[in-house]
Parts: C-alpha cells; structure tokens; sequence
C-alpha cells in the first residue's frame, strides 16, 4: 500500500538486482548529456530503452506515465523555443509578430529528445524495482540504513497521510465550505485543514523513534538483511562494464575530433 | 561504545569532508554555468552547460546529504518521513487546488528550524528523491534547491529568525532569491525553460524581451521564489507555535539556539547542562 | 532482576515530578502487572524501566535503576535495549515504516542487531506461529487492523529475545480472544526465564497470569503484592483503578444485605462462587 508507480510483472529486467538497473539508468542519463545531439538520445531510445521497456512487460504503463509528465513540457518547450529562442536567425514560418526559427526548433529537439531519455529510463527504473528491494541493495552496498528507513517509510506514510487530508477536505465540504472561490479564499479554507493534519503526524514523531530505538536502529552493529538480493556474476561484470563503455563513447567521440 | 574513538574521529573527518566537498562541487557548477560561460553559446544543446548542470548539482547534493545524514539522530530520522510527506502532500494539494505558489518545502523548513542545516540538507535532497519514486522524475535535477534552502533556513533558526513575525518572511524572501538563482541553470540547460505551462511562457517572454535564455529563467525565478519562500517561512513560524513544547524539546538544536523564543535561556541552559 | 531504588523523574523545563520515590524489585521469569489510572505515568515508568529516560528525553532523574545488577544509566541506549525491550501504546506508531512486508517487520530489529539470516528465518517464523501471524506474514503492516497491529508490534519485541520486556497496554486494540492468546504467550515466555512487566487494566487476566502487581498512583507505588490482595483492597477505587466484576458483584449484593461480614471480596470467579456458595449455605 505504499504510493510507488512499481508494478510486478514478473519480467527478467524486474529480476534484476536493483543496483545493476540503477548502473544502467545512470549510464543512459550520462550518455545522453554528455553527447548532446539529438541522434544519441535517439539511437539510445531505440537500442536501449525501447527494447528493456518491451522487456519488461510495462511499454503500456511506462507510456502513459511518461506522456503525462513529459507532454506539457514538451509543448512548451517546442512553443516557447520555436518562437522565442535567442539563437534563432533562419525563420521557418512567419505569422504577424510571430516567427518560427529553425535554430529554435532544432534546441528544443536537442533539449526535448534528452528529456524524453531521462523520464523514460528512470520512470522504468521505478515501474520495474521495489523501492525496498532498491533500499535493501544500497543498503547492503554501504548506504547508510538512515537514507533507506526515510524514504521507505515515506513511501508508506503518504498514503496515510492524504487520507487523513481527504478525510478532512470531505469534512470541510459536508459543513457547505467551497474549495472553489478566489485563491485568498481557498487559503481561508486550506488553513483549517492543514492545522490538524500536520499537528498529529508531527506528534507521532516521539513514539516511532522510542519504537526503532527499542528495536536497535542506533545500533552499531553491521546490518544483516532478511531478503538476499538477486545478483549474477554477469551483472556483477555488467555494472563495472557498463560505465566503462559510456566513458568510451563519451571519450572516444572527443579523442578523434568527430564532435 | 563497541567502536573506537580513533574509527569515530576519521568517521567524523570523512563527513566533513564530504560536506565541504559537496558544497564546492555545487558552488563551482554554479559559477562555471553563470559567470564562466559570460557569453552564452546559442546552440546551448550542443555545449557541455547540461552535462555540467545535471551533473555538478546532483553529484554536489548528494555529496552533502551522505555528509550530513550520519550525524542525525533517530528521533530526526523519524520526523524528517513526515516532513516529506508534508512537502509532497501540501505541494500536491496547492498545484491541484491552483494556487499561484509551489508550497513544496514547509517540512524542508521546518525540520531544519528544529533540527538544524544537516536535518534540512537530508530533507530537502530526500523530498525530490522520493518526489522522482513517485511522481516525475523531472524533480530529481532540482534536488540541490531543496538542499539549499535547507541550508539557509537551518541558519536562519541558528540566527533566531523563526522567533519574530517579521524576521521570518525576510529569511524566506532571501533564501528565495538565492533558490531562483541556483536553480535558474537547471531550468535553463537542462529544460531548455520549459519546467512547466505557465513557467515556460514567463521565461519566453522574457526571451522575446531580448533576455539569454539563462537570464530568462532566472527573472522567472525572481518572480515566484522569493514569495513562496516568505509564505513558507512564516507558515513554518506559525507551525513552530502551534505545535507542543515537550515535542521542540525533543530537538538539541531548537533548544540550544532558541529557535522560539519561548523557553527562557535559563531553562534552556539547564536542560542542555543535563544533557551535556 | 529489575531494581529500582527511591527514583523520581521530571521532564525537562518541568518543576512538578511525574513520579516521586518509586521502588520496585521484581524476580526473573515473573509477570509483573502494574495499575494505574491514565496519566498516572506509567508510560514515564516503561521508559525508565527501558532506558529510554534519561538517555533520549532528557530530564531530571534521581535513585537508581538496575536489571540484572547492571546499572541502566551506565550503559548506551544501544546496549539497554538489548536487554530491555519496550512495546509502545499505539502499535501504527510501532510500525517501522521501513520494511513492506509483516515478515520483513517483524525481522527489522534482528537487521540492526546484525543476526544472520539463517536464526532471523527461523526466529521469525517462531514468533509468528506463537502468535498465530502466519497468515499475514506477506501482507504490508499498513494494510492490517489495530488489533492485527498490534500482534505485530508485540512479536516484533518478542522476536528479539530480550530477557525483559516491558509493555504499555499491549492488548488494547485486541478483541477478548487475542487479549488470552498474548497473556498465553507471555506464560510461556516467563516459563523460558524472561520477566515480563505489564501496564494493563484488564484485571481479570492480571489476576490470572500476574506473579505480583503493583499500584501507581499520586506519582509513587502505593500498593504491591500479590494480585488476589491487591484486587480485593478497597483503596483501588480511590486510585481509580477499578475493580474485577466479581468484585463489583459481591459488593452490590453487600449493599443488598447479603455476604455480611465478609472481608475479603472475591477477585476471581471461583473466588466469587466459593463466597456466594458459603453465604448461600450460612442462610
């Protein structure tokens, strides 16, 4: 019941160990911004990021959350660049006081194309990994088990928490209060609601640190974890291999004066 | 303790060291994109400022937050899940019910109020780590804003600023500024300015106007950073009253600095005697 | 076992003390029961039995507080809740937040005390058939009842094998069946050597399970000994503790002119039966 996007299909990319997927995200991110013309991006869609979401079972989910985010910045982005760029010279289509540049257009593909790059690959990062399978492999890596504790149990704290503001939004509307109305108005309305929400989850606070000390949290001993990680001597291999190869073709494009 | 002094000490070192670190990387990504790059390149896509901008910031925050977050004690772990919940819920609710601020930082505040600059550091790095799992990974390059204003509001407590009503809203109106500016490269470099609807036509505005793209979102910054950041802080005052004294006491820093300035110094400097 | 000597305590910046001279000494493998009514400070007693006062809230503590002759002001917070373990009142509060899963839950505290993974499987599947968890093992903690939560919270303690627990109202979520099962298991575990010290005010199962009870009232112990004694004093009333329904039946039925004489109320339903059967017998 916690507020991730994580779906369990079950696929080979899902099996994975985390640390090796998280690797391959970083790399794809690094390539991408490192080689900033538009083909890279493309080329990395298509041989990379493409075939893993087809992998995974989650092209469908992966595509419907990626477009939610990505689209408005898209269409802003193309709009605002395509008009308004200051680079841009060679007009493409003029229309009164608004003119089209090419220049413009060709950023904002550069821009747009990197972006689509990073929202996908993290995006199917998060679809395809638990985030506590995700914790406990940092964690067994070094990470120290404060990061891991806060983020899982956000995680799960989210949804508790907006119910508890639902429950008194709905309140508010059945004593005939309006969320509607001029924004000073809705703050009139939003201060009510969030007084007793946050007061509660902050007084909380004191038990569940008395109940993970009592449960060793400060401990300073090594921690052991319950559930192994999956890990192969491939993906052992993988993890090292594949920011070597990123470094390569960050490096080799340079080298030969190609770029 | 099980550990040694000695292990304590270089463990000590080895933090510090990562803060400084952290904050260095963050500063000269900043200088190199502003001021190093004085003319800006038209073609921004084919310059390396993305890169660097991405790059320079995340490694940067995360160097602070892995050098911060060791010296937290349990009971600021346990508040800092609930300060993100905060950040995230209420930015959640503002954006849905469409008020013209973000509001996405009242617990970043907060928790660096009572627990100092460290606590906030790890909040507000965590809040778009955890805003990434969930709901846009497009948070995750802005992580470093939330890391400063954790840093300015953790001493803006230290400095007492949370004690009158109009200190608070000034510390705010400042932390804002420098907020727009360090994230004014990221908008730029990596979104090419489009971070949102109504952002993004600020910022081409402003390009039409004759400002670099850089400038542009900058100026867009300016517009809504510091007053969303003046309304955060004095929520956060508010808060700071209305929440139970036995629950501040149970922050050495909020104690220590007199964050409020309810506690006289005299309770205050007995209670830290007996912990000392 | 667990000694506490003439202890009084004051939350930080407080002048007034919540408890004044408390002492107590409690044997190994006993359940101790202690009464009190709310805000009483029994929450304020766990704590000091668990070391959590003064090493994490601070304050102005006085007299000693030892278990197994190791005094719990000397030794890390670390090190005192591996001997001492604390269930809290609200078990949602108890849940970690960190781990998904009611298995992972229950192991969190054998994961930072370092035990392998071969003894967490097995201690873990111990604790859950003990109480009866087996079901929701793969469940997330978040999704459970108060009452299934609060299992959870107490098996997560249980699981840690300390040689003393202390709990604050540990069954007050449970529906009458769980409340037997959690005072079964505490049985057991005082049979294995572990001594249990219990805030409860579910008289009845006290008075069945406990070794020895205590009375915390007016910020000090007023009363201690053993339960039938203890149920039966007539000062409870006046400490508003309550009294078990045997009790409330034999003294309405005083009222009425029946049981004439008798000193010693009943506390127990053989008691209860014993009295009426002998007054019954005297008419």
């Amino acid at each position: 019941m916690s507020s991730t996007v994580y779906v369990d299909r079950g696929s080979s990319i899902h099996r994975l160990n985390p640390v090796t997927k998280l690797v391959a995200m970083l790399c794809i991110i690094v390539i991408v911004f490192a080689l900033p013309v538009w083909w890279v991006s493309g080329l990395v869609l298509a041989v990379a990021i493409i075939p893993a979401a087809v992998v995974s079972r989650c092209g469908r989910k992966l595509s419907r959350i990626s477009a939610t985010i990505l689209l408005p910045i898209l269409v802003v982005l193309f709009v605002v660049q395509g008009l308004t760029f200051p680079g841009g010279k060679t007009a493409l289509i003029s229309w009164g006081v608004f003119t089209v540049t090419s220049e413009g257009l060709h950023f904002a593909l550069g821009i747009g194309l990197r972006l689509v790059c990073l929202v996908l690959a993290s995006v199917l990062l998060v679809l395809t990994t638990h985030p506590g399978d995700l914790m406990s492999a940092l964690t067994a890596r070094g990470m120290s088990p404060k990061f891991g504790y806060i983020i899982s149990s956000t995680l799960q704290l989210i949804p508790a928490f907006r119910d508890r503001a639902n429950a008194i939004l709905l309140a508010q509307q059945a004593r005939g209060l309006s969320v509607r109305g001029s924004p000073l108005r809705r703050i009139k309305i939003m201060m009510p609601l969030l007084g007793p929400l946050i007061l509660g989850m902050f007084t909380d606070v004191e038990d569940r640190s008395t109940a993970m000390e009592a449960r060793g949290f400060g401990s300073t001993a090594r921690r052991t974890s319950l559930v192994p990680v999956p890990d192969s001597s491939v993906q052992r291999v993988s993890r090292w291999a594949m920011p070597m190869v990123s470094l390569a073709v960050i490096v080799v494009p340079f080298a030969t004066g190609a770029l | 303790m099980p550990h040694s002094t000695n292990g304590a000490d270089s463990r000590r070192a080895r933090n510090i060291a990562f803060v400084i670190l952290g904050a260095l990387i963050v500063v000269a990504t900043y200088l190199y994109l502003v001021i190093g790059r004085p003319t800006e390149i038209a073609d921004t896509s084919t310059s390396h400022a993305s890169l660097i901008a991405i790059g320079g910031y995340v490694v940067g925050a995360v160097f602070l937050a892995v050098g911060s977050i060791h010296r937290l004690p349990t009971t600021t772990v346990a508040l800092i899940p609930v300060a993100i919940a905060l950040n995230i819920v209420v930015g959640q609710i503002v954006s849905v019910i469409g008020l013209p601020v973000y509001l996405d930082s009242i617990g970043t505040v907060l928790v660096a109020a009572l627990a100092g600059p460290a606590a906030g550091v790890v909040t507000g790095i965590l809040t778009n780590v955890i805003w990434g799992l969930t709901l846009s990974p497009i948070a995750l390059p802005f992580a470093v804003v939330q890391v400063v204003i954790g840093i300015f509001a953790g001493t803006a407590a230290r400095w007492g600023m949370f004690r009158r009503f109009y200190t608070a809203p000034l510390a705010g109106l400042v932390t804002g500024v420098v907020a727009a500016m360090v994230s004014a490269p990221i908008a730029a470099f990596v979104f090419g300015g489009a971070t949102g609807g109504g952002t993004g036509a600020i910022v081409g505005a402003f390009q039409a106007m004759g400002q670099s793209l850089l400038g542009a979102t900058t100026l867009q910054g300016l517009l809504s950073d510091p007053v969303d950041k003046a309304i955060t802080f004095t929520v956060v005052a508010l808060l700071l009253i209305a929440l139970p004294a036995r629950f501040l006491q149970r922050f050495p820093f909020a104690r220590e600095h007199r964050v409020f300035g309810r506690t006289g110094p005299k309770a205050t400097q007995t209670a830290l005697a007996r912990e000392g | 076992m667990i000694r506490l000597d003439g202890v009084s305590y004051a939350y930080p910046d407080t002048v007034r003390p919540v408890l004044e001279n408390v002492s107590l000494d409690i044997g190994r493998g006993t359940i101790a029961g202690i009464l009190g009514a709310s805000g009483a400070g029994k929450t304020t007693l766990a704590k000091i039995i668990a070391g959590f006062i003064p090493h994490v809230d601070g304050g102005e503590l006085s007299g000693t507080v030892s278990v197994e002759g190791q005094g719990m002001g000397d030794l890390q917070l670390a090190e005192a809740v591996s001997r001492v373990g604390l269930v809290i009142q609200n078990p949602f509060n108890q849940i970690s937040g960190a781990r998904y899963t009611v298995r992972e839950e229950i192991a969190f505290g054998l994961e930072n005390f370092g035990v392998a993974r071969p003894e967490m499987q097995d201690r873990v599947g111990e604790v859950a058939d003990l109480l009866n968890l087996g079901p929701l093992l793969d469940r997330s903690p978040y999704e459970l009842s108060g009452g299934q939560q609060q299992l959870v919270a107490i098996a997560s303690m249980i699981v840690l094998r300390t040689p003393v627990l202390v709990m604050d109202e540990p069954t007050s979520q449970l529906d009458p069946a769980g409340t037997r099962m959690v005072f079964d298991v505490l049985s057991t575990l005082r049979g294995a050597g572990i001594t249990v010290v219990i805030f409860e005010h579910k008289l009845e199962l006290l008075h069945q399970h406990a070794d020895v009870l205590y009375v915390l009232a007016d910020r000090s112990i007023v009363a201690a000994g053993d339960p039938t004694d203890i149920l039966a004093d007539a000062h409870l009333a006046e400490w508003h503790i309550g009294s078990t329904r045997y009790t409330r039946v034999a003294r309405a039925a005083q009222k009425r002119g029946l049981l004439a004489g008798l000193r010693h109320l009943p506390v127990s339903l053989e008691q209860a039966v014993a009295v009426f059967a002998d007054d019954g017998g005297a008419r």
